[in-house]
């Protein structure tokens, strides 16, 4: 079943300045709007937590909200409980904003014994946290962070930017009309996924030469302004392969490909059909949109899936033919069955008594983790196998990742014992890593399992990473692709020397 | 490519800026709770100059920012505001009565060239909200110790006598904060104790208490030997406080005329007694002339159940001192003073000599004092006893530390952690200057040490440590 498109409710950019000239007057648009949603979130399941009483003690007592406004103060999104009708606490929120601005300041964050608050306001949205999870405040910002990011990655923020620049208070609740989901699944996510706090991707463990077979097979099945190809399994990067001059302009960060994979799960949900969706990759580009085909190669089980990136809105039957071609070459060489047999790997492979989890992510030293930011880690194992251990244990990472990148006071090497386990952070010139030893271990063991540890992870490297990333050459529309800021210099070379391709 | 320019030729620098107070305040939302009435609120704020709807504002953003945090958890709101420029740390030492403390953020001013404006980087991490949270705690209760809670003095004499009374004192008060050497001592508010042997302890025991039988008034009584408390017959919260006043305010300014040199016009009037060396730091300066006029500094203690008011007697015999307190209902006259004098003057010198002796004694036998091994603070939260070697000496203007401030810091981090849960626990970091700093607490008690071995790991560090807790802590702390 195809995404309605029509629920999007957006048009290119030139167009949309036009249709908001329509809009009935925001009396009216909050009336009928508050009808529309009201009857959609109680018909969606899995959403009752939107007519959450806000008043309620449990309410209060949730761990990490999240409200989203606009700074003329209009509600957005909040994730538990009706953001209308916690109309008058974002008012409230956007006051203590505007009064800390006319003060020539910048109002950052709260702290009181048992939350932190903390502000981030981007364009002309305001994002606020209210946290019982003790992250510090740049972690917290950072997520915040990624909300915009993701919002961006449905709306872009040149979108944004015009639409509140046309009109001061215009409700963007329209425009994110069924994407509450998607921020709701973002936020989980976050919470139990450690790929956020290291900013970096986790692969499917992998002989390196089935790799290898898969990678060369998108490789080959290319038509004009595909620029990324990704085969994802188990919620894992399997391969990805680049445009040649795309992956020249810029590198596509972590954060992008999190956010789209968000996108797609929270969207397609175990769907056995096919996707075609428009999707900004905000750090890459925040102004544009890509257009990603989107399809499951192994229903009904659906856990590989098949992600084509174009820059062209009408590639749709030219994707479906990449698809085919792929889903071929996969079966003639049964590239897929290695994926299928594929697991996480467990800590007891590592062979060692006391270590319980671990997170190990390579520096950017290799070319290959400098293009794609890896990490690797086991499953959780049975102390932590519940959603609740899993979450307090990766609080505990991010206690210790805040500390240890401190902008005033960064350290080299953290070692907490306590009473539920004992807890490693160590940064050097060649990873950067975290690990849980049970409470009982001996500084002496201690030290000896972890270089155990890393000896298992340089023989196993081939497979844990992905050490290869392929490009392909495709004509890709001319100009400039990439709004990344930072190598600017760069992408106004390599746009002479894409021209001289054409 | 290098430029020189005649700005760089004359060393324009990094200007570094320190936090700093830039306001203090006290409110209490009931005085003025309707529209127009909002100055009432407003009990006290520094700086004064401020313009009055200004003041307003900014109360009012407290109590909004108190208010929105009610909403997530009604009983325990808002304690710091961290915003680009400063940061406010919020207190509520009484029902409704707000104190707020406004600290600059420490910040760099980098020069630019061709006469653009500096830019200005804050500094926000560098500041720890435990540590200045705790120094705006300590405000109230040193206001606390000389006036007594606030609703007394409302209720004695309304609104006029509690702004006065809080004028007089943070006036004052105020300008004896030195935010920029705020550290994790501040978070401690420890006591230090002097080491005894078991004989010296026993025979201040016996004075203390002969003079409390011979003086029927008094009813609670202090022993500090050289800035270290020996004995004390006060609640714990009550002496903390009164120590740092002891320490950081009347004996340094006592101590320097004492230091001066025999002829110096500084050297405190001798009052002529050739029998000991006693004399009045409160009260009558000099015993000799009877036409001078004295009075005692009033304390109060005991605020939560029976709430005394006190007449502090501070009386000191070479680096022996000790503050007897009295009910400020009596009278002490001049004839009191000469009784005292006359009783407390010779046994305190005796007793300050011996001390000393034994004291010299006891460091002869463990050994020349050389530089100390270790550098390490402790505190037990049981007794408030604390111990740095780290700190050179503690007084108001500036706490010297002979380690780098981001150190402390780190410290500050580490304490921070531990307060988070109330189990034993262990932090051992290494930081980027290649410095250990190991943190360690058990059963109520933190040690924090600093070690400079650059190429030493964990296991040695973690021995090292292990040594230190067997000598100075006998084992106290046990974890591997």
């Amino acid at each position: 079943m195809h995404r309605n498109r029509g629920s999007w409710g957006f048009q290119p950019e030139d167009t949309l300045i036009e249709d908001s000239g329509e809009f009935p007057s925001s009396l009216e648009l909050n009336g009928q709007k508050t009808e529309l949603l009201a009857g959609c979130a109680m018909d969606v399941p899995g959403l009752s937590h939107r007519n959450e009483d806000v008043t309620s003690e449990s309410w209060r007592k949730h761990r990490k909200h999240v409200f989203v406004l606009s700074d003329a103060g209009k509600p957005i999104y909040s994730r538990y409980g009706n953001e209308e009708a916690l109309s008058s606490t974002m008012g409230v929120m956007m006051a203590l904003v505007s009064f800390v601005q006319a003060g020539g300041n910048t109002i950052q964050s709260i702290f009181s014994d048992e939350h932190t608050v903390v502000f981030l306001q981007q364009g002309p949205l305001v994002f606020v946290s209210v946290s019982t999870t003790h992250q510090s405040e740049q972690q917290l910002r950072g997520e915040l962070l990624h909300v915009y990011h993701q919002i961006v990655s449905m709306l872009t923020q040149a979108s944004i930017k015009r639409i509140f620049e046309h009109r001061k208070n215009y409700d963007l609740r329209r425009l994110l009309f069924g994407s509450e989901r998607v921020l709701d699944s973002l936020l989980d996510v976050m919470d139990f996924d450690p790929s956020f706090m290291l900013s970096a991707v986790q692969c499917l463990p992998l002989p390196s030469s089935s790799r290898d077979i898969l990678s060369n097979i998108l490789q080959k099945s290319i038509t004009p302004n595909l620029v990324f190809s990704f085969l994802i399994a188990q919620n894992r990067l399997v391969s990805i392969v680049q445009e040649k001059t795309v992956a020249e302009d810029t590198r596509l960060k972590p954060s992008d490909l999190h956010l789209l994979l968000n996108l797609i799960r929270a969207s397609s949900a175990f769907q056995a059909g096919e996707i075609w969706m428009p999707i900004c990759l905000p750090l890459f580009n925040h102004d544009c949109y890509f257009y990603a085909y989107v399809a499951n190669l192994d229903p009904p089980e659906c856990t590989i899936c098949l992600v084509l990136l174009s820059t062209d809105k009408e590639a749709f039957y030219a994707m479906a033919e990449c698809k085919r071609k792929i889903e071929q070459a996969f079966m003639s060489q049964n590239a897929l069955e290695c994926v299928a047999n594929s697991q996480m790997y467990c800590v007891e492979d590592v062979g060692v008594n006391n270590l319980r989890h671990f997170l190990y992510k390579p520096s950017n030293v290799m070319e290959h983790h400098r293009q794609l930011p890896q990490f690797t880690c086991p499953e959780m194992a049975v102390p932590y196998k519940s959603q609740e251990e899993r979450i307090r244990l990766l609080d505990l990472y991010r206690n210790m990742h805040n500390r240890i990148h401190s902008t005033s006071r960064p350290l080299k090497l953290i070692y907490h014992s306590a009473d539920g386990e004992t807890l490693l952070a160590w940064v050097t010139g060649k990873f950067e890593m975290y690990a849980c030893f049970t409470s009982l271990v001996t500084k002496k063991s201690a030290i000896s399992e972890l270089t155990k540890l890393l000896r298992w992870i340089k023989k196993e490297e081939d497979r844990l990473f992905i050490c290869h990333l392929p490009k392909y050459s495709t004509t890709s529309q001319s100009g400039r692709v990439s709004t990344d800021r930072g190598r600017s210099d760069r992408a106004n070379a390599s746009d002479a020397g894409f021209m001289s391709l054409l | 490519m290098l430029m020189i320019s005649p700005r760089m030729a004359s060393g324009m620098q990094e200007k570094q800026y320190t936090p700093s107070l830039l306001s203090f305040f006290i409110y209490n939302p009931k005085f003025g709770p309707r529209e127009g009435e909002e100055e009432k609120k407003i009990l006290f704020y520094h700086p004064i100059e401020i313009e009055k709807n200004e003041k307003i504002r900014n109360v009012g953003l407290c109590e909004a920012i108190v208010q929105f945090t009610r909403t997530f958890c009604p009983t325990k709101p808002a304690k710091s505001l961290h915003t680009q420029k400063n940061r406010q740390f919020f207190h509520e030492p009484e029902e409704n009565y707000w104190m707020v403390m406004v600290v600059r953020n420490p910040m760099v001013e980098k020069p630019n060239k061709d006469g653009k404006p500096p830019t200005v980087e804050y500094q926000e991490e560098e500041i720890i909200d435990s540590v200045y949270g705790s120094v705006l705690q300590q405000c109230y209760s040193m206001y606390k110790l000389f006036n007594g809670t606030f609703s007394r003095a409302f209720e004695a004499g309304g609104v006029e006598l509690l702004t006065q009374k809080l004028e007089k004192f943070f006036y004052r008060y105020l300008q004896t904060l030195h935010l920029q050497s705020c550290d994790l001592l501040d978070v401690f508010g420890g006591i230090s104790f002097f080491p005894l042997d078991k004989m010296t302890y026993l025979k201040i025991q016996s004075f203390v208490n002969r003079v409390e039988e011979s003086l029927s008034l008094v009813k609670y009584t202090a022993f500090l030997y050289n800035d270290q408390l020996i004995w004390s017959g006060l609640e714990q919260d009550d002496m903390r406080i009164l120590y740092k006043y002891l320490t950081t305010s009347l004996f340094p300014r006592h101590t320097e005329p004492e230091l001066a040199g025999r002829d110096s016009p500084l050297r405190p009037e001798v009052a002529g007694n050739l029998l000991h060396y006693g004399r009045f730091l409160t009260g009558p300066a000099n015993l000799k002339d009877p036409e001078a006029k004295f009075r005692f500094p009033r304390i109060f203690v005991n605020t939560e159940d029976s709430c005394e008011e006190l007449h502090l007697i501070v009386y000191k015999a070479m680096s022996a001192a000790v503050c007897f307190m009295i009910n400020a209902s009596v009278d002490l006259n001049r004839e009191f003073c000469e009784k005292l004098d006359s009783l407390v003057g010779p046994q305190l010198t005796l007793l300050a000599s011996d001390i000393c002796e034994q004291y010299n004694i006891n460091r002869r036998i463990s050994g020349p004092e050389k530089e100390p091994q270790f550098k390490f603070i402790y505190f037990n939260h049981m007794n408030l006893a604390e111990k740095s070697t780290i700190h050179m000496r503690k007084m108001a203007s500036v706490s010297l530390t002979s380690v780098h401030p981001d150190l402390m810091k780190i410290l500050g981090d580490i304490n921070c952690d531990f307060a988070r849960v109330d189990e034993d626990e262990e932090i051992i970091v290494k930081a980027m200057t290649d410095y250990w700093v190991v943190g360690k607490k058990s059963d109520q008690r933190e040690l924090y040490v600093i070690l400079n071995q650059k190429n030493a790991n964990l296991i040695e560090v973690n021995e090292e440590v292990k040594r230190l807790c067997a000598t100075q802590f006998n084992n106290i702390f046990f974890l591997d």
